[in-house]
């Protein structure tokens, strides 16, 4: 077919659309994110304990870390659904965050004494049980960023599925902190961290085949 | 690039303006046949360019008209681009037999029973366009009528599903 006949076609086949508006789509996925958030507290499987706020760090800790990681990550991914958008720069910025509140955490309280302190500190069942329900629990806005995606028109196949998986992981984990009863740092960088990548690494196998366009 | 122009008519493309919309079609049309001229070989261009005039139709709605409308469609004429290297790149060539021209119906029908199994294995919609242009011939709007489709999405199944028949082949030829 010439390019002067596909042209008449389209030209036909022409029907106002709706563009797409950036915040908009960040709104829905905000307003997910929230019911999700408000149906665990409803539900009873998270509460707020204002007193294990003010007296634990790693709960501060883990929300604010958590919450920047899901904020920044999820306004870049849905930033990199516009073909003219590159998230080269912002995503090293992004991975540097996320290796200095994962270094924090690791700091905070010290290496452990040894191998046995470690394994105990690890409590590799109750681990496994965290790391599934935040994987649980990012799936909800990772679907919705699916969504998103399918709908927009991403040109990096490689950064935008990291980004999407990253947010809804970070999501995830940020929601999990409000029904989890661990404390220790070394716990949650290695079981919420174990649980963020398998997400995010997920999204990146995955994404791109609902992504390509 | 003539940025404030473009944007004024697809906005106004954006909102169903057809003759707004031609004119940027046209003018985007010959500017990415000099753009693909560049970076392909000469068979291609028309092809590289046809492509990208429809991604730009079916993903119109993502064009924010607060922007300028050139890096937006240089973006997506760069990623069907890339896309068309890769596919270059992954497309098997084969040097042909010197007895070629001897016709072999043995062939033809194992082909087209292949075609036919593979036809089965994608998603109906974009079988049938393919069936209905590919094989039988009819014109696209032919077949936008008969499948009760617009247009665009007629191409849209056949490009989509060209594709991943390509993709199934080829895991098929892997796996022999």
């Amino acid at each position: 077919m010439k390019l002067e006949s596909l042209i008449d076609e389209l030209t036909e086949d022409l029907t106002p659309v709706r563009p797409r508006r950036f915040w908009a789509d960040l709104l829905m996925l905000a307003l997910i994110a929230a019911v999700e958030l408000a149906l665990l507290f409803a539900l009873g499987i998270a509460h707020l304990d204002l007193e294990r706020l003010a007296t634990q760090p790693t709960m501060g800790w883990r929300l604010v870390s958590l919450g920047v990681i899901a904020l920044m990550s999820g306004f870049l991914a849905v930033r990199s659904f516009d073909p003219a958008y590159s998230a080269k720069d912002a995503l090293r910025w992004l991975g540097v965050i996320v290796v200095l509140c994962l270094a924090y955490g690791l700091v905070m309280n010290g290496p452990p004494a040894g191998t046995a302190s470690l394994l105990q500190r690890l409590d590799w069942r109750s681990g496994i049980q965290c790391a599934s329900k935040i994987v649980l629990l990012s799936l909800p806005p990772l679907a919705a960023l699916a969504l998103l995606c399918r709908r927009g028109a991403p040109t990096d196949l490689r950064r935008t599925p990291l980004l999407s998986g990253l947010a809804a992981a970070a999501w995830g984990a940020f929601v999990f902190v409000f029904a989890c009863p661990f404390n220790d740092p070394l716990y949650i960088v290695v079981w919420y961290g174990i649980a963020c990548g398998l997400v995010t690494l997920a999204a990146r196998l995955m994404m791109p085949r609902i992504a390509r366009w | 690039m003539a940025d404030d122009h473009w944007r004024d008519l697809m906005l106004a493309a954006q909102a169903g303006d057809a003759a707004a919309y031609r004119r940027l079609l046209v003018e985007a049309g010959s500017w990415l046949r000099t753009y693909y001229a560049r970076r392909l070989p000469a068979s291609m261009v028309d092809d590289a360019a046809q492509e990208v005039l429809l991604a730009v139709h079916t993903k119109r709605h993502t064009y924010d008209p607060a922007k300028p409308f050139g890096p937006w469609l240089a973006a997506i004429a760069r990623y069907k681009w890339i896309d068309r290297l890769r596919a270059m790149k992954d497309a098997l060539t084969e040097e042909l037999p010197e007895d070629i021209a001897v016709r072999d119906h043995g062939e033809a029908i194992q082909s087209a029973s292949v075609l036919e199994r593979l036809l089965g294995r994608i998603k109906p919609a974009q079988a049938n366009a393919i069936r209905l242009v590919k094989l039988e011939g009819l014109s696209i709007k032919e077949t936008a009528e008969r499948l009760d489709q617009t247009v665009a999405l007629v191409k849209v199944n056949i490009h989509r599903g060209l594709r991943q028949l390509s993709e199934l082949a080829r895991e098929e030829s892997h796996e022999a």
